[in-house]
């Protein structure tokens, strides 16, 4: 086959932007694992302040027993702070990894296809959780002002280490992780591409490009 | 393979961390964006001279349509990921050098063009804009960072006594990079 990457870049391009309204238009399903990841985690390690996650759409409201000051903007009626979060921003990963994998293996080989799918969906769940929740975090801790702050009980150290986190869940991992992913998922594929990498790998087991 | 994953990871967080400290932002960063946007308006000027550019503020002089370059928009990140990713691939450190030189130049290259078209679509279409700025331009300089580091990888010298396309025996041993 000549000039492969082009070949591959044209694919997932071509993919892309029905990759993208599949994505769009079925976020409200796709989500739901995050809301409930958030709930998980909200319990664990939040429950003191976080009492419950809910959905409407893509966009999860994290309801909580802090106050609001009348300086403060909140949403609801029910006399506690709520921040949402819109789940799109952490997920249009999605979207990119569907594609590349779709270019990378092609509707032909269907079950394969179907396995990679659930794989990079599943992969990215935990990641896109991060970024919905340290998103909530961050309007809680920071964004909200000192009325709501103060009530969180954060340190200065906690404040930056979720500065941080929203910031890594914001700006690298909805990209990143798919990508990895996708590398992980078609080492086969990537071979056949570039001797390369075939070289520089080494051994490794590669079951699902069997 | 797992060793390159890990050190990926690990020189990715460094290098954002070290990127969000205010050292890092006030001689880099923000030169860096305010540079970024004058380069644009530069060549945006080209063929429309109705363009303002006030520090990293790209405003059009037509409608009073302004585009602030934000963190996620100024291509750091991104470059961020291909440092990572080229320093941690084991590779001769000219190939790594010759790769970054050119790979940050692609990244950088597509991230104008990302700049200047968010320009003229928020000027077009407000939705339309908010659409191409938060999911598909991201998407694409991802893509973009995949594409260098993939066609980089290419260009490094085959180790010593190995086969090309050589399929791996599902009972080898775990890679060691």
């Amino acid at each position: 086959m000549k000039r492969p990457l082009a070949r591959f870049v044209l694919l997932v391009l071509a993919w892309l932007p029905a990759c993208f309204a599949i994505w769009y238009f079925s976020a409200p399903l796709l989500t739901l694992p995050i809301q409930w990841l958030s709930l998980i985690v909200a319990k664990i390690g939040f429950g003191d302040m976080i009492v419950d996650v809910e959905k409407a759409g893509s966009v999860l409201s994290f309801v909580t027993n802090l106050r609001p000051a009348t300086a403060t903007t909140f949403s609801g009626g029910r006399g506690a702070v709520i921040v949402d979060s819109s789940a799109l921003v952490y997920t249009y990963g999605l979207p990119l990894f569907a594609a590349l994998a779709l270019a990378g293996t092609g509707l032909k080989r269907g079950a394969r296809l179907a396995k990679v799918l659930a794989i990079g969906y599943l992969a990215l769940l935990p990641f896109q959780t991060w970024g919905v929740f340290a998103d909530a975090l961050k309007q809680l801790a920071i964004t909200m002002g000192p009325a709501i702050s103060s009530q969180t009980g954060f340190s200065a150290t906690q404040r930056e280490v979720i500065v941080f986190a929203y910031q890594f869940g914001t700006l690298i991992l909805p990209t990143v992780i798919p990508a990895i992913v996708w590398v992980l998922t078609h080492r086969a594929f990537l071979e056949q591409m570039s001797d390369q990498i075939a070289v520089r790998r080494g051994p490794s087991v590669d079951r699902l490009n069997r | 393979m797992i060793r390159f994953f890990i050190l990926f990871l690990v020189i990715q967080a460094m290098l954002f961390g070290g990127e969000l400290t205010a050292p890092a932002q006030q001689y880099f960063v923000v030169p860096w964006t305010n540079l970024l946007a004058s380069a644009s308006a530069a060549l945006v000027k080209g063929f429309d001279p109705n363009v303002l550019v006030t520090g990293k503020v790209l405003q059009s002089t037509t409608n009073g349509f302004a585009v602030s370059i934000e963190a996620g928009c100024n291509g750091v990140e991104a470059t961020i990921v291909l440092i990572a990713a080229m320093l941690s691939f084991p590779a001769p450190w000219k190939n790594k050098l010759i790769g970054l030189a050119v790979g940050i130049l692609a990244v950088q290259g597509l991230n104008v063009v990302r700049i200047i078209s968010l320009f003229y679509l928020g000027q077009w279409d407000y939705e339309v804009f908010e659409w191409a700025h938060l999911y598909v331009w991201q998407a694409l300089i991802m893509l973009d960072v995949l594409i260098v580091w993939l066609l980089w990888v290419r260009t490094l010298p085959k180790s010593p006594g190995s086969g090309p396309r050589t399929p791996t025996p599902p009972s080898a041993a775990p890679a060691a990079a």
